[in-house]
């Protein structure tokens, strides 16, 4: 396998009962420091890949390999290999009764990762980065949505993942509140952090994506820069998918 | 008037002070606060692993992997519902002569016994609160503390009993209260706690009204003071949520 491939799926499936496929042999590769937007209609399977590839969704049957190494293997300790990938939810999840510092440090710190003066010094560093430093002690019910979304970015950063996952990251969100997200997550791809992101947002994905994923009923049934998606989609289902939403 | 007031002090000089009988009631609030204690963090323990066990099952099961650790969690499942089913299927005080005169028919420690048949008595209903607890919490917290690294253990350790603990503590302070008034029956099997003392007190003196409302008035105090407690916890436990 390629050095550069940091994530690898392999024919991965995900079935209920015999005929209904969330997934079906989706087989994918991301590169080390490549941002892959993955788009299309809701009920294609596109959260459930992105939730398979740090094992938050089991698939029935295929391969994921994170850094060389085949997670989907049972003696394989999932929960190190986690820790090198960040995830970023539609809800936030932020932890409710920790305050912002808490929430951020928690992990590193619990995991042994780093001390907690370490964890506490990049934690803030990391909310000065997406302006929030003034919110450190404040509790998560007290943030706006955007504000939460920002701090789950941190939270996920925090422990230094070598690939970050966004499930939808600013579909919760107000409309005014959308903007501030996506802007972390462009100083992120800019950064050069290795990022998968499903999304609804268009412009998002044609100004930051290196490579897009079309997919529909658990299928990947388009890949290609976001000028050969947009400008040239060759797919009738992408062009239709395109059509309705652009 | 005044030889109403005379016959209370004079009853109550025979109650309490001749012979120290007061002692039948401070012993006896000591042995009851300690049954209750104990048994409370007995419930607790074994409440709190039952609906782990429960609520893993319910949550996980079906999406397992074939292998030991799926046998081996339906086999501790069962056993969990065994107990449950038992234990909240028969009196307590039924549960509390089998321990004292089958279980631990050789002890003579009353207070062990009544801690241990109270404690298991009170951890099959804090399971059930706790697994309403647990299954409370959003699903999106598990994937949160999973997704950073964190072992199911440790998911639940750290992120989960914390906001279950604080949603069931009205249920569980409930539960203490409950527990602690049940103690009572411990007079059964030769402990000597609060209410026995009082009875003791009774029978010593014949008189009925002074020690039994003595006792009543002790208990109402101590539940009082103990949901007074719980409240200011609850408000304080609350103060993340502004």
């Amino acid at each position: 396998m390629n050095d550069n491939v940091i994530i690898k799926t392999e024919k991965l499936c995900k079935c209920f009962g015999t005929d209904i496929h969330a997934l079906h042999d989706v087989s994918a590769e991301i590169k080390k420091g490549e941002v892959v937007v993955i788009i299309g209609p809701s009920g294609s399977g596109k959260s459930t890949f992105l939730r398979s590839l740090n094992l938050l969704e089991t698939a029935t049957s295929g391969k994921v390999y994170f850094e060389g190494v085949d997670i989907t293997d049972p003696k394989v300790n999932i929960n190190i290999h986690r820790q090198k990938m960040g995830m970023v939810f539609q809800n936030f999840n932020l932890f409710p009764h920790l305050n912002v510092i808490k929430n951020i440090t928690f992990a590193p710190i619990k995991l042994g990762k780093m001390s907690k003066k370490e964890a506490e010094e990049e934690g803030m560093r990391l909310l000065k980065m997406v302006g929030l430093s003034d919110r450190r002690d404040a509790y998560p019910s007290q943030l706006s949505g955007g504000q939460k979304q920002r701090i789950a970015i941190v939270r996920a950063l925090c422990m230094k993942p070598d690939v970050m996952l966004f499930d939808e990251p600013t579909s919760a969100l107000d409309p005014e509140m959308v903007g501030e997200v996506l802007d972390v997550m462009k100083e992120l791809a800019d950064d050069g952090m290795t990022m998968v992101v499903v999304t609804h947002e268009m412009g998002f994905a044609r100004e930051v994506a290196n490579r897009i994923l079309f997919m529909d009923s658990g299928r990947i049934i388009e890949e290609g820069t976001p000028d050969e998606i947009f400008n040239h989609p060759k797919n009738e289902r992408t062009k239709s998918f395109l059509s309705k939403i652009l | 008037m005044a030889s109403f007031f005379e016959g209370i002090k004079s009853d109550f000089i025979t109650c309490f002070l001749t012979k120290n009988r007061w002692h039948f009631i401070t012993d006896g609030l000591v042995s009851t606060l300690m049954i209750t204690f104990f048994a409370c963090i007995m419930g607790i323990v074994i409440g709190v692993v039952i609906a782990i066990v429960r609520s893993t099952y319910d949550k996980n099961h079906k999406e397992m992997r074939k292998g030991v650790g799926k046998n081996l969690l339906a086999v501790i499942n069962a056993v969990a519902k065994l107990y449950l089913t038992v234990i909240r299927g028969t009196p307590v005080l039924v549960q509390l002569m089998i321990m004292y005169y089958i279980i631990f028919a050789s002890s003579n420690n009353g207070i062990l016994v009544a801690i241990m048949a109270f404690g298991i008595n009170s951890g099959a209903y804090v399971a059930e609160i706790f697994r309403s607890g647990i299954m409370s919490v959003d699903q999106g917290q598990f994937e949160a503390g999973r997704s950073l690294g964190f072992s199911y253990i440790k998911t639940m350790q750290y992120i989960v009993i914390p906001q279950a603990f604080k949603s069931v503590l009205p249920a569980l302070a409930n539960e203490f209260i409950v527990l602690l008034k049940e103690t009572s029956v411990a007079g059964y099997v030769a402990i000597q706690d609060l209410t026995k003392g009082g009875d003791i007190i009774r029978s010593a003196t014949y008189n009925t009204y002074i020690p039994l409302l003595t006792v009543a008035a002790i208990y109402l105090v101590m539940v009082i003071f103990f949901t007074h407690l719980v409240s200011r916890l609850e408000r304080r436990l609350r103060s993340s949520e502004r």
